[in-house]
């Protein structure tokens, strides 16, 4: 056999290989993506941001992690600098090469909804304070989209649903949106043992007071006889207290208000 | 089959001590200085970030450095045995062709091996160093400390070295092929690095070929496959990026992916002893 012949000998071979491999392969790639977001069917990751990590996999080498901790230093050099925009853009781009890292979308979404909201605000130098509002709407919108898209990314933690949770209380002051992603992150596992009082704490702030003293009575009751100290107990069966103590003085006042409403009503011909 | 034993090692030996003659563990002084510089520079932030870091910065030195000296020692192997005719000496003993290349990669193995454990070592004292710093000044709270000692002392940290090792020793055997085909170590390098970025790319060629309802134009479906069959997938050794990010990843997907790992190192090294039997010397 010619050399040449030898050559095509030995792709040949590694073509038959390929045949055996390219199913091993596809069934350890679903298998990975089961065992990291919980399903094997294509991620919920927009189509943009795979391109985006495949693309920047492959200039990179697979160095990803040390490409998106530049990024994450120069997103921290801006933010000492106050450049928004480059904070942003930098963060996105992390986010891109890493999105399995909860502290990417979290610092992200923290420098957003917070640090840029805030800057522009208070900071910003504009006059008009309806423009000053609107600037600092659309980083806090900002930052809930890369907290939204955090969850789709890290859907097993509970990190970036609770914080997805805090930026509807503290920055959108939307309680009752709150008290869903503090329930989502608690369905998780690894919320922390205070998260579970959040979630009475924003029905309450968001006027839902029997729903709010309902929940902290189930949750007392959940917390058994001897209770774990780090869940506080206490703190919760001074909110029930609290909590009966207030629905019970407004459901008298409901009551005659009820009252005149029907005397009102009543005295219409 | 002892006989062929004692060759293999014999040829392997040679490759190691060549390696070391050639200075290559001055690089790891580099290693390390890069890696304790690297540790006190991300100070401003939390320790989970800090670690995240120095475990990244850690590894991806890890990688490069063994990349590099995998590549180089690799190419050498036989256009520089064969330019030095130093290749003649060696086969004219009783020495077969596919003891040599064998030999030769397992010689590699070797220097790849010790180099990746010296390495992970540092890192591991880097990160013990950093633990102690951080709860000197950050772990007065037990519940902190103890955050603090699990993220240094992941034991995690064994299944991503593990990860690096076996990819590079994919890596090294894809050399070792183009090395019995090539004719010069410029020509090695740049097809192996070649296949390695590209084989980062691999799964997205081979989802597209087999998962996408798109009709794609013959020649590009032809790429597809071509590239799908003869590149390997080297994205599923991201499982190192889960453990940093301190995601589970369990052993079953590790040895999984080594056990694919080694058989195709295997399939490499018959390919390239095929390609080796026709070559002119």
């Amino acid at each position: 056999m010619k050399p040449l012949g030898f050559i095509a000998s030995a792709t040949a071979l590694l073509l038959v290989w390929g045949g055996i491999k390219v199913p091993w392969e596809q069934r350890m790639a679903k298998s990975q993506r089961l065992n990291a977001y919980g399903f094997s069917g294509p991620t919920t990751v927009a189509v943009r941001e795979k391109l985006g990590q495949g693309l920047a996999l492959a200039f990179l080498g697979g160095f990803r992690g040390l490409a998106a901790n530049a990024l994450m230093l120069e997103a921290h050099a801006a933010w000492e600098n106050q450049q928004w925009v480059r904070v942003r853009s930098a963060l996105e781009l992390a986010t891109v090469l890493q999105p399995r890292v909860a502290v990417f979308w979290d610092m992200a979404a923290w420098h957003l909804a917070w640090n840029a909201a805030v800057a522009a605000e208070q900071f910003s130098g504009e006059t008009s304070e309806t423009r000053r509002r609107m600037e600092a709407r659309r980083w806090i919108e900002a930052g809930r989209n890369l907290l939204e898209r955090g969850t789709q990314a890290v859907p097993e933690k509970a990190l970036l649903f609770q914080r997805l949770g805090d930026l509807y209380w503290q920055r959108l002051q939307d309680y009752g949106s709150a008290a869903k992603w503090y329930r989502e992150a608690l369905s998780k596992g690894d919320a922390p043992p205070y998260l579970e009082r959040f979630v009475g704490y924003a029905m309450d702030k968001a006027g839902d007071k029997e729903g709010a003293l309902a929940y902290f009575q189930d949750l007392r009751g959940r917390m058994g006889k001897e209770p774990d100290p780090a869940r506080r107990p206490e703190v919760v069966d001074r909110e029930i207290q609290r909590l009966e103590k207030e629905t019970h003085n407004t459901a008298p006042m409901e009551k005659k208000s009820e009252i005149r409403n029907f005397r009102g009503y009543s005295r219409k011909p | 089959m002892i006989g062929c034993l004692r060759r293999l090692l014999a040829v392997a030996g040679n490759t190691f001590l060549e390696a070391v003659r050639q200075k290559v563990f001055a690089v790891l002084l580099l290693f390390g200085l890069v890696i304790v510089g690297g540790a006190n520079y991300f100070t401003e932030f939390s320790f989970q970030e800090q670690f995240k870091f120095l475990k990244d910065l850690g590894y991806a030195s890890i990688g490069l450095t063994g990349l590099l000296i995998g590549l180089l020692g690799a190419a050498q192997l036989i256009p520089g045995e064969i330019e030095k005719r130093t290749i003649l000496t060696a086969l004219c003993r009783p020495l077969r062709r596919w003891e040599f290349i064998w030999g030769k990669y397992l010689g590699l193995l070797f220097l790849l091996g010790l180099m990746v454990g010296i390495m992970a070592t540092a890192v591991w004292a880097v990160l013990r160093w950093k633990e102690g710093q951080l709860i000197a000044s950050e772990g007065s709270d037990p519940a902190v400390a103890d955050l603090i000692r699990g993220e240094a002392r992941d034991p995690r940290m064994l299944q991503a070295v593990f990860l690096i090792g076996v990819k590079l020793a994919v890596v090294a055997a894809m050399a070792v092929f183009f090395s019995t085909i090539a004719t010069s170590t410029t020509f090695v390098i740049a097809m192996t690095l070649m296949v390695y970025l590209i084989g980062h790319l691999q799964s997205v060629a081979r989802e597209q070929w087999l998962e996408s309802g798109e009709t794609a134009r013959w020649w590009v479906k032809s790429f597809l496959v071509v590239v799908s069959l003869l590149i390997p997938d080297f994205n599923l050794y991201n499982l190192i990026d889960e453990i940093v990010a301190g995601n589970a990843v369990h052993w079953r997907a590790t040895l999984e992916v080594a056990g694919y790992s080694v058989v195709y190192i295997f399939v490499l090294l018959v390919a390239a002893t095929v390609a080796f039997e026709g070559r002119d010397i």
